[in-house]
């Protein structure tokens, strides 16, 4: 078990992604916070982390919002007294529209939850990182962060400013043993493209990667677990892409 | 995952990155077949595995030869039946010195080794690979590959050519599931660079620049390649992933 006794915050933790890291390091013997705006979902994905014999605690959050951060922080050290690592991988990709459509208040959603997000959470976790001179942040960012892409301005954007305040971050945090890294999903076999695709757009394009294997969220837990773990102590500032080959940077 | 166990075909791993991949792999409880240009560094490797109880074997290659590079990985198919990972570690920058004093020769040494051995390598291996309908390869730049260096430039080329060379392969070698991925290393205390510097001047030249305040170890370097031989790893290709304690972040 390579995060024994670890206590690790995943936000957006309550599906897709977010629910193969928290299931994932529930295996490896983490002590899990599943954080969600979704209180629910998050309840009952905590239940499976019980059911493999792993610590759970649903937390509902807005990682948007400041005072609802500073909740989730409270209930994580008011439960389990510490926090070694951070995964944020709530976000949104929506709605799809062009520049001169997007309006203010989209603009403002997206980068609040995708990237201001970050912001807000790595601010409250990191004291007691620095304390014990060792932690892990890892961010999802997107390869539409490098790539760009028609319509979704406001996603590309705020996925590249993940990149440069994880980079930032790395260099900030770097003396005190603590880590900080992205993670560049391609497009994933989760709810969150279905938003504005239909089943048959969003399996032809699983389908189009170079590589024969449709992009499960598992295949993207399974690295961010790898830099969660001691393994990777010498990794920071890094975004990596994890996409089956469609695309290389 | 097979029932049997797989097996590992590194080049370099007799040196300081490759022999810390080769006995990670080892614990791991792959077959280990170290090739080294260096026969003495490859067997030492292979002693240490087995003394561990592991399972190695030592091969002697010099990577910039193809008609060594064929010998060997026909030798180790026939050997072992398949080669479920391979490992180009082979290379080094060998000169720092300013372009115009390079000899044409010496561009070719460090060009050769590096990114040529990688291809001569990669096209023999990828046809077993092929029928095997899998496999892992895993090339070695180094953060010099995306940067630059002064008084490194031939080494800094084929580094950046090994990056360009594993998409490309990459791409090629995607349907028959088969993953290529780049290793880019930063500066790591190996025997040889450690012989060559001593602890302090290290200290001086490279703290203050690297994030994490130290340099890194071959088994840090280890752990990613072996990472990337792993289940976890199953969408990852045509990537680079840099291991160098926040030195450069692309």
């Amino acid at each position: 078990m390579r995060l024994k006794d670890k206590v690790a915050v995943v936000t957006g933790g309550a599906q897709g992604i977010g629910r193969a890291v928290v299931l994932g390091m529930g295996r490896e013997g983490a002590k899990v916070v599943v954080a969600d705006l979704q209180g629910e979902k998050a309840q009952s994905v905590a239940g499976e982390l019980h059911a493999l014999g792993a610590q759970g605690l649903a937390v509902e959050v807005n990682v948007a919002s400041e005072s609802s951060v500073k909740r989730m922080a409270k209930e994580t050290f008011g439960h389990f007294g510490r926090a070694d690592i951070l995964v944020n991988v709530a976000g949104i990709y929506f709605p799809k529209a062009s520049v001169v459509d997007l309006s203010e208040q989209d603009w403002d959603r997206t980068m609040d939850i995708n990237v201001g997000s970050n912001f807000l959470c790595c601010r409250e976790f990191v004291p007691a990182m620095r304390a014990q001179k060792s932690g892990r942040i890892i961010s999802l960012a997107s390869g539409i962060g490098h790539y760009g892409m028609r319509q979704f301005s406001h996603y590309a954007a705020s996925k590249a400013a993940v990149m440069g305040f994880v980079k930032a971050l790395a260099r900030e945090l770097g003396p005190d043993g603590i880590t900080v890294n992205a993670i560049c999903p391609g497009s994933a076999n989760t709810a969150m493209p279905r938003q504005h695709r239909s089943e048959e757009e969003i399996m032809a394009r699983l389908r189009s990667t170079p590589l024969p294997h449709v992009l499960e969220p598992e295949d993207i837990a399974g690295p961010i677990l790898f830099l969660a773990s001691d393994a990777a102590a010498f990794i920071t500032g890094q975004s990596y892409n994890i996409n089956c080959g469609s695309f290389m940077f | 995952m097979n029932q049997t166990a797989q097996v590992a075909l590194l080049t370099g791993g007799g040196g300081g990155i490759g022999g810390a991949v080769a006995r990670r792999m080892a614990v791991a409880g792959m077959i280990v077949v170290i090739a080294d240009y260096d026969h003495a560094a490859a067997e030492q490797v292979s002693a240490e595995i087995k003394s561990a109880g592991g399972k190695a074997e030592a091969l002697s290659v010099d990577v910039t030869q193809g008609r060594e590079v064929k010998a060997l990985v026909t030798d180790v198919a026939q050997r072992f039946g398949r080669i479920d990972v391979l490992a180009n570690i082979a290379g080094g920058s060998f000169y720092t010195k300013r372009i115009e004093e390079f000899t044409w020769a010496e561009w070719k040494q460090v060009i050769d080794t590096n990114v040529k051995g990688t291809f001569l390598m990669c096209r023999e291996v990828a046809p077993v690979m092929q029928r095997q309908k899998s496999g892992r390869i895993m090339n070695t730049a180094s953060n010099y590959g995306v940067t630059g260096s002064a008084l490194r430039a031939p080494y800094a080329a084929a580094k950046a050519g090994i990056i360009s060379f594993t998409k490309s392969l990459a791409l090629e070698l995607a349907p028959d599931g088969i993953l290529a991925n780049t290793v880019a290393p930063g500066p790591t205390d190996t025997p040889r660079v450690m012989e060559k510097e001593t602890p302090e001047a290290r200290k001086q030249r490279w703290y203050s620049s690297i994030p994490l305040g130290r340099t890194g170890q071959p088994e840090d370097l280890a752990e990613m390649y072996y990472f990337l031989t792993t289940a976890e790893a199953a969408a990852i290709t045509g990537q680079t992933f840099h291991v160098n304690g926040g030195l450069v972040m692309p």
